[in-house]
């Protein structure tokens, strides 16, 4: 009996150490920061620092909020309208990575064996090569004087440069290119999953290839679609790195806003509110998600 | 092989289990007040479908899982709360779970390197367990590059190194093809009994259990229905669950009218029954008479007596190659299956679908079951 | 639509999207040996601006900090994500185990600007009640752990979620204690999952820019932020000479390790095939 309380009592010890140890991780750097952005964003701005939010009158702690940004936020018409084209351009990337990705994956999944390795090596690695400088590269490509410009100019199919960048133009295409692969990896995975034997049987029970596409491969393929969707919407959603870079000043994208709160004019409980809006938008179609993936899981069982 | 040695051997009890009872998510009763004693020495099989409790109560037995309730022991000590790792009980794995990054020598060597066993005593056990199941020039391979039944024997090497008190076989031949597993069976009873190991096996294939263990139980919905030798367990099935759960049988519904100390009639719709031994009931009393397919005779010809036989029209014919199978259909509807040995080549009783035929069989082929 | 045509249309539609995926990284490697000034208008070849970069120390040092961060941050990364996978894949019923699945893909969706807020306001917190840390290398290294060990997680869980239990149930009934299992039988056999992790995490931390230019302090730039604040000015060569580089090692990386783990499969497999056939004889 003294053997097993032994043995229950390092079990357990050690069963703790393993949990604690990414707990602690995790709660310090993932949950707790997020309780600190709410909290600064029902803060008000003094010269250096952030009010404190309890303050002490005749022994008693008060608590003082403050949703001055909040307000702002949904009274300024910039802010409003900078949320809403963010979305409209996360939706849009979206879109457009999904047609073309999915007859991209649908073709690679019907690709001979052997080379499906190799075409998806290609597709993973410019991921491996520097998201920063692949951007950059558009830059160089789409500008003016840039590097598609010239080429048409000295071939005589325009006689004076297009304007691309600085445009919802070069914004898109920053987006679908950095997206792309997230959108082709999820779809690859999944068709190529599919089961030859269901397009067969379609085909044997008199259905043609175009409606066996619509009514087996596609309904088969959601699970993959809607994943692929999550993995470009939400990161677009709050991008700030490739609009920085090619959407030049007139396109909103609420990831700048907040980087500008933030950085130029310094305002913690704005930029802090700001973050809190966009966090409130992407629970919305991951809690969609969530419950889409429970109620797979719970069709499966 | 079948039989083990019963009478003539004193039986001393190796693993004694007492009422236990497995509960999960405190409502799903998976294993239910389970007693059962194993001797030294001997194969004791537990059968069952899917889902029957018998991975349960052999997963209770490596440690595995707790019993809600009840106790294990082993040898007299008692050993339900100890963990695996402290428990003389060594299993060989379903699909084996042969370590993927280790060589055969390697596997067998992990369990004695853990007792931390001096080294010559280590090498001098691997290589006696190697030879043990033949496979001493394949101690560099890894298990990935053995066939399926190389790995079946460095699974059972590396359960038997550690020379444990009892070793439990969790479906030793699932993962095999059928020719591949007869074959091995035998093979694998031979190196058991040569250890002399006493051994639990967990199987739902009927044959295996049969033709490996010398006492069977047969569980279903977390209990036993019955224990015994495998003869007993096919011949004398005490409910009409484990006469169906057991081969083939048919059974007849009918009332006792005459019971004897030495012989009862029972009475149904297509038949009257004579069973040559008396039962544990009363005239009047509603039973099921089982009755093997293999221990009917079908022929074209009425017989004489007065019981044991019926009439019917043949329906199906299936041809097995050393026998075959007929379906009867009798006067009430019933249908009955008889199986006929084809002993010559001509197959047998000649008789062809349509026919009208009669099957007969002797007062001492079936049994009465009460429940 | 006949074959012929579906082959077509389909072969054509790959095509061009590879064009549309390799075509920005072709052109930065070209124009890196451009002579001119403008990076756009080619002129002749010439090696000038590798000369240049090599005496851009600017570069060469938040180079040198960048390697730095990523290797720290990738070894943190995969201790935490290890600790993190095993917690959720093996103990499947304790309190608390949804807040940490949910803590552990935070990272995953939040957009870069708010994890790199979040962090910031949390240390600045700190330092403000205990005077520790200040923001550099240190600061960075923590943000780039928590994205990597997010995804670790993501990598070792997906692993371990393929290996067997009953490996490690039969390691215990061999006589493992349940630390002993874990180093001998479920860490050997992660041990691919761990390299890839590394490598992923170590890709993630030497790309970033929002995290870093969020965390660190005077003083401290990596790579990708000094990249970032020229390319913001406008286009200046050294990048593609930098991007060329980059470019050059991480694509014989890729191409090496690939051909290393095709030629372990194919190795397995023939081994596989040789087992069988040696037995049927």
């Amino acid at each position: 009996m003294n053997k097993f309380t032994n043995y229950m009592r390092s079990f357990f010890n050690g069963r703790h150490v393993v949990i604690g140890v990414p707990y602690l991780w995790f709660l310090m750097l993932a949950l707790v920061p997020l309780l600190i952005v709410l909290k600064i964003s029902v803060s008000e701005m003094e010269s250096t620092s952030v009010s404190s939010m309890i303050s002490w009158s005749e022994g008693w702690p008060a608590i003082k909020l403050n949703f001055a940004s909040y307000v702002f936020i949904g009274s300024d018409e910039l802010y409003v309208q900078t949320y809403l084209s963010s979305l409209k351009y996360a939706l849009l990337t979206t879109v457009i990575c999904l047609s073309i990705g999915y007859p991209f994956a649908y073709f690679m999944a019907r690709a001979p064996k052997h080379l499906q390795p190799m075409l998806l090596m290609l597709i993973m690695l410019p991921f491996w090569t520097s998201f920063l400088l692949r951007i950059y590269a558009w830059k160089t490509l789409l500008v003016n004087n840039g590097v598609i410009n010239n080429v048409l100019m000295s071939l005589g199919v325009i006689d004076a440069p297009m304007e691309m960048m600085n445009t919802p133009f070069s914004l898109m295409v920053g987006m679908v290119y950095s997206y792309l692969p997230f959108m082709i990896l999820p779809l690859y995975a999944n068709l190529s999953k599919l089961d030859m034997r269901y397009l067969e049987a379609a085909a044997d029970l008199g259905a043609s290839p175009f409606k066996a596409f619509w009514l087996i491969t596609v309904p088969l393929s959601k699970a993959g679609i809607i994943a692929g969707s999550m993995l470009v919407f939400i990161p677009a959603v709050g991008e700030y790195v490739i609009p920085e870079l090619l959407g030049g000043p007139d396109t909103l994208m609420i990831g700048r806003v907040l980087w500008d709160e933030f950085f130029s004019n310094n305002d913690w409980p704005m930029a802090s509110a700001v973050a809190v809006v966009m966090i409130l938008l992407i629970m919305l179609p991951m809690a969609i998600y969530n419950k889409y993936q429970s109620e797979q899981a719970e069709l499966k069982s | 092989m079948a039989i083990a040695p019963k009478a003539n051997i004193v039986r001393e009890d190796l693993l004694r289990v007492e009422g236990v009872t497995k509960i999960f998510d405190g409502v799903v009763k998976a294993v239910d007040n389970v007693s059962l004693t194993v001797a030294i020495g001997e194969i004791f099989a537990l059968l069952g479908g899917s889902g029957c409790g018998k991975s349960t109560l052999l997963r209770m037995l490596a440690g595995f899982e707790a019993p809600s309730k009840g106790k294990i022991f082993l040898a007299g000590e008692d050993i339900t709360n100890l963990p695996p790792y402290q428990r003389p009980i060594n299993m060989m794995f379903q699909s084996y779970a042969l370590f993927p990054h280790l060589t055969v020598w390697e596997n067998i060597a992990f369990g004695l390197r853990r007792d931390h066993m001096p080294k010559e005593q280590i090498v001098e056990r691997v290589e006696s367990m190697l030879s043990l199941v033949q496979l001493t020039k394949y101690a560099k391979r890894k298990p990935h590059q053995l066939s399926g039944g190389q790995q079946q024997r460095v699974a059972l090497a590396r359960s038997l190194a550690k020379r444990p008190k009892l070793l439990l076989l969790d479906e030793p031949l699932g993962a095999l093809d059928k020719k591949l597993r007869e074959t091995t069976q035998l093979e694998l009873v031979n190196i058991i009994e040569e250890v002399g190991v006493t051994c639990v096996l967990v199987t739902h294939d009927q044959e295996e259990a049969m033709t490996m263990a010398s006492r069977i139980a047969v569980m279903s919905e977390g209990y036993f229905l019955q224990v015994g030798s495998p003869d007993e367990i096919y011949e004398m099935p005490n409910s009409r669950q484990v006469a169906d759960f057991i081969g083939n049988v048919n059974i007849f519904d009918g009332v006792v009218e005459e019971d004897e100390s030495d012989h009862v009639t029972v009475r149904c719709n297509d038949c009257l029954h004579y069973v040559g031994h008396g039962i544990s009931g009363n005239s009047g009393m509603s039973v099921g008479v089982a009755l093997r397919p293999e221990k009917i005779l079908l022929t074209k010809e009425k017989p004489t007596g007065e019981y044991n036989w019926c009439e019917g029209e043949v329906t199906e014919i299936a041809y097995f190659g050393a026998y075959t199978t007929y379906h009867l259909k009798l006067n009430s509807g019933k249908v009955i299956k008889a199986q006929e040995l084809n002993n010559t080549r001509d197959l047998s009783c000649g008789l062809t679908w349509g026919d009208r035929a009669f099957a007969q069989w002797s007062d001492l082929a079936m049994v009465v079951l009460t429940q | 639509m006949n074959t012929n045509m579906i082959k077509w249309f389909s072969q054509s539609w790959m095509v061009v999207v590879y064009i549309f995926l390799y075509m920005p990284i072709v052109t930065l490697v070209i124009f890196s040996f451009n002579d001119s000034q403008l990076v756009t208008v080619w002129s002749h070849a010439s090696m000038r601006w590798y000369a240049a970069l090599m005496n851009d120390s600017d570069l060469i040092a938040a180079v040198a900090l960048s390697l730095k961060i990523a290797f720290f941050s990738a070894l943190i990364s995969v201790f935490f994500g290890v600790f993190t996978a095993f917690c959720l894949n093996r103990y499947k019923r304790f309190s608390g185990r949804t807040l940490l699945s949910s803590m552990a893909t935070t990272p995953l969706v939040m957009p870069d600007v708010i994890v790199g807020l979040s962090l910031l306001l949390m240390l600045v917190s700190m330092q403000h009640w205990l005077g520790y840390p200040e923001r550099g290398l240190f600061t960075i290294l923590l943000g780039h752990a928590l994205l990597g060990t997010a995804y670790a997680t993501v990598v070792v869980t997906s692993r371990l979620r393929e290996m067997d239990g009953k490996l490690d149930e039969a390691a215990m009934d061999l006589g493992c204690q349940p630390f002993q299992v874990f180093r001998l039988v479920t860490l050997p056999l992660l041990l691919p999952a761990l390299v890839s992790a590394f490598l992923l995490t170590f890709t993630l931390s030497f790309d970033d820019v929002v995290l870093s230019s969020f965390l660190s302090g005077p003083g401290y730039s990596t790579m990708p932020m000094v990249i970032f604040s020229r390319a913001r000015l406008g286009l200046n060569p050294t990048i593609n000479a930098v991007a060329t580089v980059t470019i050059v090692v991480v694509t014989f990386a890729v191409i090496a390790s690939s051909f290393y783990t095709s030629h372990q499969e194919r190795k397995r497999r023939r081994e596989v095939a040789q087992a069988y056939s040696d037995t049927n004889k």
